[in-house]
Order: C-alpha cells, then structure tokens, then sequence
C-alpha cells in the first residue's frame, strides 16, 4: 500500500520534472526575421509619391495636418529626420489600431518624397486605396497650407 | 489491481498537463531563478555577436544614416518607437506572424478561444505595445545604434530581440545590413 503511494509520487514528480525541461525552451528565430517580404518591392512603391514643395518643414506641417485630419493622434514628429508616427482606433471595431509611420525626405531642390507606411493591428497594410486616400488628404492639405 | 489503475491514471493525466505548459507563453520561457544569471545570459561569444551585429559605412553623414535606417525599418515593417538623431539611436517593434493558435507549441493553446484572433484587445498604451495577453510570443524587437567611427567613416550596429531573447544568429542581421545597403543606395540615386 505504501509502495505503491510512493510510486505514484516519484512518478508525478517524473512526470513534472519533464514537463518543466520540456517548457524551457523558447523556439529559434525565424530565418526571415529581418528580411523584408517578397512583395516589398511593389508595396513601397505604392506607399511613396513625390509633392512639388521646397520647405521641409511646410511638408512636415502638411503631413501633420493631413493625419489630423484622418483622426489620427500623432505620437511622434522629428523634424530634422523628417519623421512623423502617429496611430488611431480603426473602423468599425474601435478596438483594432492603425499605425502610420511617415517620412519626408528632400528630392533635389524643388521636390519631397514622402513615403508613409501603415500596420493594421501587427499587420502590414498592403491595400494601395489606403495610401491613394492618406496622399489625396496630404495633397488637399498642403493645397490650403499654401493658400 | 484497481488502485494501480488509478495511480497510472494519476500519473498520465500529470503527464498531459505538464506537456501542455509547454503551449502557454510564460512556461516556454523556464523559471529564471537569479536575476544575477540574466547578465551573463549571452549563449555566443559577445565578440562574435558583436560582429555580426556591426557594419562600418564609408560615410561621415549621420543624419543622411539614419534616415537610411528609418527607411530600412518602414521596408521591414517595423513601427519606430523611440528616434533620437543626437544620440543616433532607432528603435521599432513588429510582428513576425508565428502566433496562431496550435502553432505555440504541442496541441492548441486554449487561451486562443478567449478573444477574437484577428482583434487586439486594448486597455492602455502598454498593452498595446506588448499584445493583448501575456503569451504574444511573436514581437520582434530592434535597435539600431549609429555612430562615427572615424572622420569618413560610421559604424550601424543592429541588436534584435525575439521571444524577449537577444538574437545572436548571424543571418538575420545579414538581411537587415542587406536591406540598409538598398536603402543608401536608393538615398543617393535620389539625390
């Protein structure tokens, strides 16, 4: 009787015993990890359009405009990197969040490539009708920004 | 004979259970005992980790860098966290895609039926940053450090964290200088 108590005791301490060595060991890192995805190439090209502004700064001002007017809150903005990050409670479920991550960079001496990104809860957003919309407020924007 | 039916029972169903701690986030991690031990935690040799993560450019430019990096982290989908052009440091976070349920580990983690797997539950702004439960196993941490080595050249170095464990292999941050390269490249074809 007594035995047989014992024998399950060092059997459920086995048991655990396994059970802890089994749970220590964190999975290896993804090969691609930092790699950027096959269809990168296309998506930044959606995600990029060149403005006829010269002043970086009335660029940056644009960009922060045109976000505000999107409803987002900006959370970051660094003006001599050009950059500005910003997130937002997406539609319709007010619990998803759209983060956008903008950047606003000299092209010769009349020009501004700018180029925004967008990450849909952990998700890259991948539609060009979310980017044709960012940069059709940004256009609109700088427009009454100029006048 | 009935009583040691029930001991081997006893003895599998502990054995089941211990094997499903193996699906949850923090029992993957193990039981980190001394936080003295977390310091030396480093499985590579630090030279060798170091290495992989450094690359000198032939550029005197700091901030021409690291707009270059800020570019190579929007390629990668990263989300900039912290940026200080002074100190010329870039942080971001993303998301690898590896959490689903069943694919955490043996079987199916039961945690996934609690909340809707394409939603992110949101309470406060720290976990957003971390996930909507404690088993967000597949944030992906990076910083990336830029400083000037001597007057015509700078040091990037890159450091990535997985699964909250620093990444020591070498070919992620082969991607990553890949990547940059491509970024400078196309900075100076622009201009």
């Amino acid at each position: 009787m007594r035995s047989a108590c014992s024998v399950r005791r060092l059997f459920l301490l086995l048991a655990a015993c396994i059970g802890v060595a089994a749970c220590a060991t964190p999975p290896e890192p993804p090969s691609d990890l930092l790699a950027p995805s096959a269809e990168q190439a296309a998506l930044r090209e959606m995600q990029t359009r060149s403005f006829d502004v010269s002043d970086k700064n009335q660029a940056m001002r644009g960009v922060i405009a045109a976000l505000q007017d999107l409803g987002f809150i900006i959370e970051r903005a660094n003006e001599p990197l050009g950059l500005v990050t910003a997130a937002r409670f997406a539609e319709p479920r007010d619990q998803d969040v759209v983060g956008v991550t903008v950047t606003v960079r000299p092209q010769g001496e009349d020009k501004m490539v700018i180029r925004a990104n967008a990450i849909y809860n952990n998700e890259p957003i991948t539609d060009p009708k979310v980017y044709q919309n960012f940069f059709a407020t940004l256009e609109r924007s700088l427009f009454v920004g100029r006048n | 004979m009935a009583r040691r039916r029930g001991a081997w029972l006893t003895g599998l169903t502990a054995c089941l259970l211990a094997a499903g701690c193996g699906t949850t986030y923090m029992g993957r991690h193990g039981i980190r005992w001394n936080s003295r031990e977390e310091i030396w935690l480093a499985e590579a040799s630090q030279v060798k980790v170091r290495e992989a993560q450094s690359r000198v450019f032939d550029t005197s430019d700091t901030q021409r860098t690291l707009e270059a990096v800020v570019a190579t982290f929007q390629d990668l989908g990263f989300q900039i966290e912290v940026l200080d052009e002074s100190l010329g440091i870039v942080s971001g976070k993303k998301f690898a895609g590896i959490e689903g349920a069943g694919q955490a580990g043996f079987g199916i983690d039961a945690t996934y039926s609690l909340y809707d797997e394409e939603s992110l539950v949101l309470f406060t702004r720290t976990y957003r940053t971390w996930g909507p439960f404690r088993h967000r196993s597949d944030l992906v941490r990076l910083t990336v450090i830029v400083r000037p080595r001597n007057a015509q050249q700078m040091i990037v170095r890159a450091a990535a964290q997985f699964y909250l464990q620093p990444v020591e292999a070498p070919e992620p941050y082969q991607d990553f200088f890949r990547t940059l390269e491509r970024a400078m490249f196309a900075q100076q074809a622009r201009n």
